[in-house]
């Protein structure tokens, strides 16, 4: 087998045609949990993070938004109430369970009038080019197979102008800030998920996963082999996590 | 973006602000009613001591708070902290916005109202404290509450006058407001005044240099 068909899965090099089949046994394994240990791994910083990608995502009355991704539905939830009853709010997630407790939750709130589920795979986009204003992809990205193969489906689907917004857990500046999160990932992750989620290999594989990921120069390059222009990244609480933008031409 | 502050802690501030008001704002009876009218509008205000950016949109749940806003903005206001304070505590806004040193651009009417709304603002604290508490022990502890606020105002609207009549009236150290507007009023027309003769003396010294040049 060539090194083209090899992929990461944390630390450890898969088979390509594994990995999003390994993925999605982890999702299925934390889906029911999800939202608690997102806000126990994070302290809640979670929301911020995702509130500052809704404001740089400049969506409108009337868009029509892609959220990849989108698990239990955070953002798609806030991009709902605000592209009120004109606009459209598709949340689309590989794994099925993820997709399954995002739409009970949203459904259970009421969400329904201007939101669509759909289970799909980011590499491949199962929309007509041009038809969303704007894209995210909060901590999403890092576990797609062919990253470069999702960013260009992406570049696909969006309208000329639409930006695409990619949240994803970066590299962080400070060398101390960096030794301390180590620490945090690979010791009290792990226990944190065995202890609430009862499953300590996917928060393994999580904080794997993260050391993995395109620091956040890296990434940006990626986006503008992809096609987009004008692409700029943010660091939030000193790196850990990045926001890119970038806007299709 | 976010006026050169962390944007972790810029965008937590602003939800935490955000919830806040909103919490206010579903206590004042009303109050989503007339915001209604400004539903969508943005208001930009830039901070620029602290330098801060907050961008302002009322929307069905109260209010929304930006660090971040690429779109068209209603009203533009720039300044520093203190007089973005001044305008929204003034008794009488517009008169605020024109005298204050706050940089204007845009339409004023929906920031006037805006203001207008915050500051008639009649928040009801009883809801939350029966809910906690039961009818009874919420009912008194929030006349309570009501009783001390009311007397805390009236003390301090007492006070207020009472300094500001010893400082204008007894001690003379500053001049009443009439008295003050009429002295500005004085000196505009000396202004006035002396510009005139200035003119008057460059045309007389204009006249006498032609004759000075035709004999």
């Amino acid at each position: 087998m060539s090194d083209k068909d090899k992929t990461h899965f944390g630390y450890r090099e898969v088979d390509s045609d594994a990995k999003a089949g390994m993925v999605a046994d982890v999702f299925h394994s934390v889906a029911a949990r999800y939202d608690l240990m997102n806000d126990l791994m994070s302290a809640g910083i979670h929301r911020i993070w995702k509130r500052f990608t809704i404001e740089l995502s400049g969506v409108r009355r009337g868009n029509a938004v892609l959220d990849i991704a989108g698990g239990t539905g955070d953002l798609a939830a806030k991009f709902a109430d605000i592209v009120g009853a004109d606009g459209r709010v598709v949340l689309a997630d590989i794994n099925a369970s993820m997709l399954q407790v995002g739409r009970d939750k949203l459904l259970d709130h009421g969400r329904h009038a201007n939101i669509e589920f759909v289970q799909a795979d980011a590499q491949y986009l199962p929309f007509p080019d041009e038809s969303f204003d704007c894209i995210t992809i909060a901590f999403g990205l890092r576990n797609v197979t062919d990253k470069d193969l999702a960013l260009r489906s992406m570049q696909r689907v969006l309208k000329p102008g639409g930006r695409l917004l990619v949240l994803e857990f970066s590299k962080p500046r400070n060398e101390l800030l960096s030794r301390a999160y180590d620490t945090y990932s690979f010791r009290v992750l792990p226990l944190m998920g065995r202890l609430v989620a009862g499953d300590a290999d996917s928060y393994q594989y999580l904080a794997e996963s993260i050391r993995m990921h395109p620091d956040q120069d890296t990434l940006k390059d990626m986006m503008e082999d992809a096609g987009f222009a004008r692409v700029e990244y943010h660091n939030m609480t000193g790196g850990i996590v990045a926001v890119h933008r970038g806007v299709k031409a | 973006m976010t006026g050169g502050i962390n944007p972790t802690l810029h965008t937590g501030a602003l939800a935490a602000l955000e919830a806040a008001i909103n919490r206010a704002l579903a206590l004042a009876p009303g109050a989503n009613d007339s915001l209604k009218a400004l539903r969508d509008k943005v208001f930009a205000l830039h901070c620029t001591a602290p330098p801060l950016d907050v961008y302002l949109q009322p929307v069905a749940e109260g209010v929304r708070l930006m660090g971040v806003y690429d779109g068209p903005v209603t009203t533009s206001l720039r300044g520093e902290a203190s007089e973005f304070a001044a305008l929204a505590s003034a008794e009488d806004p517009a008169a605020a916005l024109i005298n204050g040193k706050l940089e204007l651009a845009g339409d004023s009417g929906p920031l006037l109202e805006l203001q207008r709304i915050i500051a008639g603002l009649d928040v009801d604290w009883e809801a939350p404290l029966v809910d906690a508490l039961g009818d009874v022990a919420g009912h008194q502890l929030a006349q309570m509450l009501r009783g001390g606020f009311r007397w805390g105002r009236q003390a301090g609207s007492s006070l207020l006058r009472q300094a500001e009549e010893f400082i204008h009236e007894e001690a003379r150290l500053s001049p009443p407001r009439l008295e003050l507007e009429d002295f500005y009023r004085d000196v505009q027309e000396l202004e006035l005044r002396v510009d005139r003769l200035a003119s008057r003396l460059s045309r007389l010294r204009r006249r006498l240099r032609d004759k000075r040049e035709q004999a």
